[in-house]
């Protein structure tokens, strides 16, 4: 196993990627928190976690990924856990429990699940790869899925879980997921969706209504965020106001904008081509998580580079998705780029993960 | 290549490629919203951009200062305070927060908490209701940089303990707001009139001059709205950039500094209209207290200059104190003013019309003497009553009917043979009679309706004056042409009778009445009446000096329309005529002899007077729905106004007075002491002046 170890196939390319990203994700929190101050430490706070995050990569891209998998069982319980335990405290904030707080510091364990689940169905796939892909193959890797998954739903974060809903399904398919099944299951989901709506809570339920029929007489706070999103956005023009220029950043009419809207505040100082800039380098980072996952040696390491793939894809689409108010307002942060130590750290710890992968790539190659 | 790769370790290629596919429709579709966004869209974003943080602040202007002519203060603005907390501004600390409140609160008595913030939203800004909590916690919700107003127009001693100790209250301050205050209030209420907000109707205008609904001010009544324009000055405006929460952070324009109202300052001399106050309101309440019923329930004076048309004093009663309505209009006290039949709102000097009854005369004196009716050396036979026959069309036989003197019952037979300027003094009613209608050989030819209105619009009847007060009533001079239209029947001989004396048909305002005098006693020369003198600026310094508008000289101007008359019909001529100053003379000498003649109707109250005075009394039958239920409109048992008007000194007029009472009875001792009254203070307020400028 040792043989293939190697630095020299380290993805300096995607670790360049993926600092890119996240320092140019702390300069826009740094422009956003600006005239803020209880924000004022976020850019550093940012940072440091980057600084570990960098630790972190190199440290799990040292270990063998196939160690976390023989490992699969303390992982999956610890995690199982965590998230009851979160469930079950109380520390409510808009409703959910989302957190905990250690001193000063909240950490989200539902971000450190996704990876948890992309580990898990990792060593599943691995472990049936010679087995027909039909429905109990399915619905076992969906038990196992959701094994974690409930805890997250019954938080309620149901942002999250569609999230991991994707990976699962990204992972399955790239394993040969029948077409059959695939259309059964996207008219199941279409289903189960119109079916759950019902039991959403109330201000998911909103998010929803006021997405795809705008109220014309709505208030000022129904539309407000997303209405100075797009004003953000929009007035940016081609290239922007210029950094720590941007009127809706800078004067606080855009929200959250270091956190779920840090696109817009990126499109409003950088306009067209530096917005543009962040979904090209999102997409960098995808092609090099693909890249090392057709490298990888094994179904296992295939499988963690999908599966942090689609992560990233799928978080980062949704999350410019409703800055540009295409889809309705989900919470989810901006990868690499949105504040947000346990998100951050997460997301390395998946890039660590991936570098694992190719740096211990099947030898086809040479 | 290693055999350790077996081929079920490779992802599909194709599967691959269709995530691929997936991943660039997404960024495609993202990319393509975006370029829409951000390229097509642009420029109307960035507009809502810049409206986002672009805030237009008017300035308010400072409104201009009323003064009377001496300089003494009519209308001001003082400052009201009202104790505000700025939200933004509160301590982070909600434990200090709770401590101002409570020290606040002891200091202003309003309580820290009261009603819910729900039963907060329901007051409107300034109405004690809410505690300051939920003031403070709603106006944070909507503008946390706007100053929430927790207790309005405090007492001033309050406001300066609550800016002293403001200084341990972060977010706490007094804020000065200007209020219109009017320290002569009722006394001259009906002059000045009061401030109200600008209504709905006339937003759009205001708003377009740059006031603000709900903070500024606009004239509702008096010179406030009739100098509007002038008082008012121009807001300034600023143009600056906030944040979310409304903080200014910097001028984004120059800012256009506002300009301030131009003080006015009026003819009225304050002293004057105290006096005709006092004057005014003795004697209705005397003649109240004597009757022993409110009888006289409205009554006007006014004083005028009649070489330069100032108004020096003009009184309405009843009138109403505008200081009440000064910081907001109060409903119940409005309704009250409104509901009250004898109008204190209105300004009965100008705004309502009356029968001028025998101070009519001089339009019928003027007319007759001028058209040759009559001659001076002419002696006219007065008696009693006359009667005469009441003919509604040439050819009508008629029906006889008897017109009376005034005399008649004190004396059935009259004042006998009497000359043209007795026919004045005496105010004899049989013989303006003839003169306006014909009788016999006597008067073969009466002066007629047409041309008695010729002459009564001449001397400033039956038009609005001009005056700067709103409301101005036209008054009424009839012509058969009004009578068919506004009464579906002929014109009469009896109407031209009664016309010819004041009644009837014939309506005019007070000043009307006072301006017909003004004219006779400035020798013809109708000078325009005006209560505003001066336009002066913040330092005093005069912008527009008094300048006296003659409104025509009749004995110059020609305004009298000749007609061509033959039994009975008139055409109208194309040519007009002057009156011959001889005439104006005559009738100065009759309104002279009405004082100097012991049989005068003045004689009583100015014979004795230190100054030549001339004048001329009237007592106008009238009947309106009060006097129609009290069943008083029967033959010889009408109610009466009662009017007097007297100018001094003769020989070089420069005051003239009027005076009315609603339902007064006879003109020369219910009126006249009134215009006696005021006549005394004039001239006395001139010996002081007199004295102190010789002094000084």
């Amino acid at each position: 196993m040792q043989r293939n170890l190697s630095w020299r196939h380290f993805d300096f390319w995607l670790l360049g990627a993926v600092v890119l990203a996240i320092a140019f994700g702390i300069a826009m929190i740094d422009s956003a928190v600006a005239g803020n101050a209880e924000l004022v430490d976020y850019p550093n706070r940012q940072a440091i976690f980057a600084g570990i995050g960098l630790v972190v990569i190199a440290l799990i891209a040292a270990i063998d990924y196939n160690y976390w998998l023989v490992l699969y069982r303390p992982i999956y319980l610890v995690m199982m856990i965590l998230l009851i335990f979160l469930f079950m405290s109380a520390r409510a904030v808009f409703g959910a429990a989302r957190w905990f707080q250690v001193g000063v510091i909240f950490i989200q364990p539902t971000e450190l699940s996704k990876l948890v689940v992309i580990l898990i169905l990792a060593r599943y796939f691995e472990n049936t790869k010679g087995e027909p892909r039909d429905l109990r193959w399915i619905i076992t890797s969906l038990l196992w899925t959701m094994g974690l998954t409930i805890w997250i739903l019954l938080q309620p974060n149901l942002s999250n879980v569609i999230v991991i809903m994707v990976i699962w399904i990204v992972m399955m398919w790239m394993n040969g997921l029948q077409l059959k099944h695939l259309v059964s299951f996207a008219f199941g989901g279409l289903a189960l969706v119109t079916a759950a709506f019902p039991f959403l809570q109330e201000y998911q339920q909103q998010r929803v209504l006021t997405f795809f029929f705008p109220d014309p007489n709505a208030t000022y706070g129904e539309t407000y965020n997303i209405e100075q999103a797009k004003i953000a956005i929009g007035s940016g023009g081609w290239l922007g106001k210029g950094y720590g220029q941007g009127s809706q950043v800078q004067l606080r009419f855009l929200k959250v904008r270091h956190t779920d809207f840090i696109f817009s505040a990126i499109s409003e100082e950088f306009g067209f081509i530096g917005a543009l800039m962040v979904i090209a380098i999102l997409a960098f980072i995808l092609w090099r998580c693909i890249r090392a996952a057709r490298l990888a040696r094994d179904v296992s390491g295939t499988m963690i580079a999908i599966g942090v793939a689609a992560l990233v894809f799928f978080q980062g689409a949704v999350n410019i998705g409703v800055n540009l108010n295409l889809i309705p307002v989900s919470g989810l942060p901006l990868p690499f780029i949105s504040y947000g130590g346990s998100g951050l750290l997460s997301l390395m710890l998946g890039v660590g993960l991936v570098e694992s992968v190719i740096m211990r790539h099947r030898a086809m190659e040479f | 290549m290693s055999s350790s790769v077996s081929p079920d370790l490779r992802i599909e290629p194709w599967r691959v490629v269709v995530f691929y596919f997936v991943a660039a429709l997404v960024f495609s579709l993202l990319a393509i919203r975006l370029f829409r966004l951000q390229v097509f869209e642009g420029q109307s974003w960035l507009g809502r951009a810049v409206d986002n943080y672009t805030r237009e602040i008017s300035v308010p202007s400072s409104r201009g200062i009323i003064y009377d002519r001496n300089g003494v203060i009519l209308a001001r603005n003082i400052a009201s305070y009202n104790i505000v907390i700025t939200p933004a501004l509160l301590p982070d600390d909600l434990a200090d927060i709770q401590r101002i409140y409570r020290e606040l609160s002891e200091i202003i008595d309003v309580p820290v908490n009261s009603g819910t913030l729900d039963d907060a939203k329901l007051f409107a800004t300034c109405v004690p209701g809410p505690g300051i909590a939920q003031l403070v916690e709603l106006g944070e919700s909507l503008a946390p940089y706007t100053p929430v107003p927790i207790a309005c127009d405090a007492d001033e001693i309050i406001a300066r303990i609550v800016r002293e100790r403001a200084v341990a209250w972060p977010g706490v301050s007094v804020q000065i707001d200007p209020v219109r205050d009017y320290p002569t209030g009722s006394l001259t209420a009906n002059i000045i009139g009061f401030l109200g907000p600008i209504p709905a109707s006339q937003l759009d205008f205001y708003e377009d001059l740059g006031f603000v609904a709900g903070r500024d001010k606009i004239g509702y009544a008096g010179v406030e709205i009739t100098l509007q324009d002038i008082l008012a000055g121009v807001n300034g405006k600023r143009v600056v950039e906030v944040d979310v929460a409304g903080k200014e952070l910097r001028n984004l324009e120059p800012p256009i500094q506002p300009v301030a109202g131009r003080n006015v300052r009026l003819a009225l001399d304050i002293r004057l209209q105290k006096a005709a106050e006092g004057a005014l309101l003795d004697e209705i309440s005397g003649w109240n207290a004597y009757f022993g019923q409110v009888r006289i329930s409205s009554g006007v004076t006014i004083a005028m200059n009649p070489k330069t048309g100032e108004v020096l004093a003009m009184v309405s009663y009843p009138t109403y104190e505008n200081n009440r309505l000064a910081r907001f209009i109060p409903a119940y006290y409005y309704q009250q003013l409104s509901e009250d039949p004898r109008h204190p709102l209105l300004n009965n000097a100008i705004s309502s019309e009356y029968p001028p009854g025998s101070v009519f005369k001089l339009s019928t004196a003027t007319g007759a003497l001028n058209e040759g009716v009559v001659t001076v050396d002419q002696t006219i036979y007065a008696p009693g009553q006359l009667i005469l026959t009441e003919k509604f069309s040439p050819n009508d036989p008629g029906r006889e009917r008897p017109f009376v003197d005034w005399i008649y019952d004190e004396n059935p037979a009259g004042f006998g043979e009497i000359d043209y300027l007795r026919c004045i003094a005496f105010s004899s009613n049989v013989c303006f009679y003839k003169l306006g209608g014909g009788y016999e050989d006597e008067i073969p030819e009466g002066l007629g309706i047409l041309r008695l209105g010729e002459y009564a619009r001449a001397l400033g009847y039956g038009e609005p004056s001009g005056i700067e007060l709103p409301g101005e009533a036209d008054g009424l001079i009839p012509s058969p042409q009004w009578k068919r239209i506004n009464q579906g029947e002929n014109w009469s001989t009896g109407d031209t009778y009664i016309a010819s004396v004041g009644q009837g048909y014939v309506l005019s305002t007070p000043l009307q009445v006072l301006m017909s005098g003004a004219t006779i006693a400035a020798g013809g020369k109708l000078m325009q009446p005006t209560i505003v003198r001066e336009e002066l600026d913040d330092d005093g310094r005069l912008l527009r000096p008094f300048q006296p508008i003659m409104k025509w000289d009749i004995t110059e101007t020609p305004l009298i329309t000749n007609f061509d008359c033959d039994g009975g019909y008139c055409l109208e001529m194309e040519t007009k005529s002057t009156v011959d100053p001889f005439v104006v003379e005559q009738v100065q000498r009759g309104m002279r002899m009405a004082v100097t003649n012991s049989r005068g109707t003045l004689n009583d109250l100015f014979g004795d007077f230190p100054v030549a005075v001339a004048g001329k009394t009237g007592t106008a039958e009238y009947c309106d729905d009060v006097a129609l239920k009290a069943n008083r409109c029967t033959f010889g048992n009408w109610p009466t106004h009662s009017w007097t008007l007297a100018y001094a000194p003769y020989e070089d007029p420069e005051i003239i007075i009027m005076a009315f009472m609603y339902n007064g009875g006879e003109g020369a001792s219910v009126a006249g002491p009134v215009v006696q009254r005021v006549m005394e203070a004039y001239f006395e307020l001139k010996s002081i002046d007199l004295a102190v400028g010789s002094g000084g």
